[in-house]
């Protein structure tokens, strides 16, 4: 099973409130996230996004938003592909830590954004654990 | 306005999850996002439920740190019947104590919890 899968599967999921399935533009990586998407949207998950990763230029861009469209899937971010993230981790650094201008980081600040401004299945309480 | 006990819980709770193929950047992303949340104020509890967890790294829980991190126990969680008829994966332990028990401290006030690893040689 991919990651992850298996947790939503034994009803752990019903107290998330955002649920993101990473893709990259080939088309393995976006059936897997269809299907993760798929599933969490039947758990009831309030947001269910796609995030697109390691995008590299106009073709990507076009394959990842035909087949968001084709599937109604959210796209909720767009990650360029960025060597600094390569570079990060042979420096033994976090990306952030690395190089917290780098394209990828200041995408994942976007996502951030996108992530906090949508509000279907936020809870606005901590919920108890009993 | 719900009423909010501690200044980091101002903003709306969020319990997101990431998951996706091997190798398109989960734990980059996950360990990248708890660090701009918890940098924009957030309080920041970051899951590991990778059956090879890895999210230190991006994290920046120190390597030695991350070694050193407990596994939840499996008997900290236990399988309950709803009245709906559904299960419910419940704490059985208070979750406050689970997290200041087991997770590590990261930059910027993240903490990490390792859950999911597979640790019998052979089995993953």
């Amino acid at each position: 099973m991919e990651a992850g899968l298996e947790h939503l599967s034994r009803g752990t999921g019903r107290h998330l409130s955002r649920f993101v399935a990473t893709i990259e533009p080939y088309y393995r990586s976006m059936e897997i996230a269809k299907r993760v998407a798929g599933l969490a949207a039947e758990l009831g998950i309030g947001d269910v996004f796609v995030v697109a990763n390691k995008v590299r230029d106009e073709g990507d861009r076009k394959a990842i938003g035909e087949f968001c469209a084709a599937h109604s899937l959210k796209l909720a971010g767009e990650i360029p592909f960025d060597p600094s993230l390569l570079d990060a981790e042979r420096a033994g650094k976090t990306p952030i830590d690395f190089d917290p201008s780098s394209p990828a980081v200041k995408a994942i600040e976007k996502l951030a954004d996108t992530l906090a401004a949508t509000g279907n299945g936020q809870r606005t309480t901590p919920e108890s654990n009993g | 306005m719900p009423c909010c006990p501690r200044s980091r819980r101002s903003q709306a709770l969020m319990r997101v999850a990431i998951a996706g193929k091997g190798g398109t950047g989960k734990t980059t992303i996950s360990g990248t996002l708890a660090r701009v949340l918890a940098r924009r104020g957030r309080e920041v509890l970051a899951i590991d439920a990778d059956t090879t967890p890895n999210l230190a790294v991006t994290l920046g829980v120190p390597p030695a740190r991350a070694q050193e991190m407990m596994e939840l126990p499996r008997n900290m969680m236990e399988r309950q019947q709803q009245d709906d008829g559904t299960m419910k994966t419940v704490f059985t332990a208070d979750s406050e104590e689970v997290i200041s028990r087991y997770s590590a401290a990261g930059p910027d006030g993240v903490r990490l919890l390792v859950m999911g690893k597979i640790n019998h040689g052979g089995a993953g």
